[in-house]
């Protein structure tokens, strides 16, 4: 069994390497682009120029070629990056905070609040939140703050099923116990003991629940429905129509967005099976 | 009250739900979908006139209503664009992406399994290790980014299938296959956990003990894992739909992801409402019906709850 666990702190380094060396490129592309470049105005955006449509890699001037519309294409996927991370770390902790606050309010003893709580959860969790946000946003049009809200919008049921269970679980813990039986407020319960006790589940499923707004965000992107036209999405689908001239674009934009994927689905499932208090009994068979 | 009246009685109630819960989405989303479908030179006057011909301009309850009866009846309006009839235009492209979704959700049920079954088997084998390391990249790649590499390898480079036909068998073997290999990495991590989990419990050993082979356990294993997997491919239909109609636009396969590409383009937005509103449904059906099948093999599931 010794082997099984060192394979899962094998899968949370990988996984942590990978996200960490996506953030370092994010971070490098802020300073850069605020530094070098002294564009204030719009300091995150490649600009079009069409001019230098389609230059080959390895080329002087753009390392990794240019795109459709003559955009460096190195430029296109830190700005696609920062907008895929920024987008998705939002999302994430938005539905996170109103799962905690749901998932915590439908684990009470109030049957007039937990009841309502419980059914709008599973009614949203059961929601095809991926065709919603198609409709959505095909209505609302390419808007930043749209996408957010129907992608929180959907997201925040499996937060607030894990922080429910989860609470059921930390209740009739015996520490809690005593400190309900010494007089704890409600306030003080929820501060001092669910959010500590909830914080680490809820954390393992924010890096899950990354990967998948991140590949909600670039369906709707390829769809043309996306927030941004730096979106992996949108770049996707302008790289498929030069696929016969041009595969590298669609190559590199692929891999990109399988490496952060990949990255975060390794540290979320790697952190989950490292904290599964199952996993601690079997490994001390 | 019998399990399946129980079940449909909660499907009906979920699906009047969200059908309600789409509408108010809709109306109380910002900005104007007349502005949007007339472009911005539009003027006043052009705009609400157009609103009323949509009938937006009468009072909520009762868009609410002829919304809800015109779904059921199967009348949702014609096309902005065709001004045909939404139902006839979703008739015309629902064959193709039938075929897509089904075969991609059969193949995927199968292969996960197998591979999920066979990796379990062969926990920390070689075998296990290269049925995880493919899972674990397929699942990195979203069909949009899948679809164009596969077609650029086995289309362009290989020249082994054709592209941007459709008609004949052969022409779904690369949609499929780029529905099949996510779909198929997702049931075989399930599989294989599941299977992992349920193969050390004592009533295992003690078959093992009666003297049954091999066989037979991972047989009876594998059926008390059947209602996880089932619930996966349940939860992922909805992404497995959306996926399909992703795929056809890509493969240029006349379906309804298509035909929802063209209306997305075209702002044609009663035709949008028509696919998502039906894909719900379906999506809910398959659910409930997976979520039955799910307790009929297993009781202690309902129990649960």
């Amino acid at each position: 069994m010794s082997f099984g666990i060192k394979n899962k702190g094998l899968e949370i380094k990988l996984g942590g390497g990978i996200v960490l060396l996506y953030l370092c490129w994010a971070l490098g592309w802020i300073i850069y682009s605020y530094f070098m470049k002294g564009n204030l105005t719009a300091p995150y955006n490649p600009v079009p120029n069409l001019k230098t449509e389609l230059v080959a890699p390895f080329n002087s001037n753009y390392i990794l070629g240019t795109d459709v519309y003559g955009r460096s294409l190195l430029e296109m996927l830190s700005a696609g990056l920062l907008y895929s991370f920024g987008i998705a770390l939002l999302v994430s902790l938005i539905s996170g905070f109103i799962g905690l606050v749901i998932g915590q309010l439908s684990a009470g003893d109030k049957n007039i609040i937990k009841i309502p709580s419980d059914m709008l959860t599973n009614l949203i969790f059961v929601f095809p939140s991926i065709l919603i946000a198609i409709l959505f946003m095909s209505i609302v049009g390419q808007s930043f703050w749209g996408l957010v809200f129907v992608l929180s919008f959907t997201g925040w049921p499996a937060y607030a099923k894990i922080v429910r269970t989860e609470v059921l679980r930390v209740k009739n813990l015996s520490y809690v116990e005593c400190s309900i039986a010494s007089g704890i407020t409600s306030m003080g319960l929820f501060f001092k003991i669910i959010i500590p006790a909830v914080l680490p589940v809820l954390l393992v499923h924010l890096f899950l629940s990354m990967s998948g707004v991140i590949i909600a965000e670039a369906t709707l992107g390829f769809l043309g429905l996306g927030g941004s036209e730096f979106s992996f999405g949108a770049g996707l689908s302008s790289a498929k129509t030069v696929l016969l001239e041009a595969p590298h674009i669609t190559i590199l934009f692929s891999l990109a967005l399988a490496g952060l994927i990949m990255g975060l689905n390794l540290l979320g499932d790697g952190l989950r099976d490292f904290m599964d208090p199952r996993n601690k009994i079997r490994a001390q068979k | 009250m019998s399990l399946f009246f129980n079940k449909l009685m909660y499907f009906l109630v979920t699906v009047f739900l969200s059908l309600t819960l789409i509408f108010f989405l809709i109306r109380f989303a910002p900005g104007d979908p007349v502005a949007r479908i007339l472009g911005p030179n539009a003027k006043m006057e052009e705009i609400s006139k157009y609103r009323e011909q949509l009938g937006l301009t009468r009072p909520l309850h009762i868009q609410y209503f002829s919304y809800l009866t015109g779904i059921f009846r199967g009348d949702l309006g014609n096309s902005l664009y065709s001004k045909k009839k939404i139902t006839t235009l979703m008739g015309e492209h629902f064959l193709p992406t039938l075929t897509i979704a089904f075969f991609s959700i059969l193949l995927a049920f199968v292969f996960g399994v197998i591979f999920g079954t066979l990796s379990g088997i062969y926990k920390s084998k070689t075998f296990d290790h290269l049925a995880r390391f493919f899972s674990i990249t397929s699942l990195s790649f979203p069909v949009f980014s899948l679809g164009p590499v596969l077609v650029y390898l086995m289309a362009i480079k290989l020249k082994l299938f054709p592209v941007s036909e459709w008609g004949q068998l052969k022409h779904a073997i690369l949609p499929v296959l780029t529905l099949v290999i996510p779909l198929g990495a997702i049931i075989t991590k399930v599989t294989r956990n599941k299977y992992l989990e349920e193969v050390n419990v004592p009533w295992v050993e003690f078959l093992r003990a009666k003297g049954m082979d091999d066989r037979g356990v991972n047989l009876r294993v594998l059926k008390v894992c059947m209602p996880t997997i089932l619930n996966i491919v349940g939860i992922q239909l909805s992404v497995v739909l959306a996926g399909t109609m992703i795929t056809e636009t890509i493969f240029d396969i006349p379906g309804m992801g298509m035909l929802l590409f063209e209306s997305i383009q075209n702002r044609d937005y009663p035709v949008i409402q028509g696919i998502i509103v039906y894909s719900t449904i379906i999506y809910m059906a398959i659910y409930f019906t997976v979520d039955f099948i799910n307790e009929k093999i297993d009781p202690r599931i309902g129990q649960k709850k």
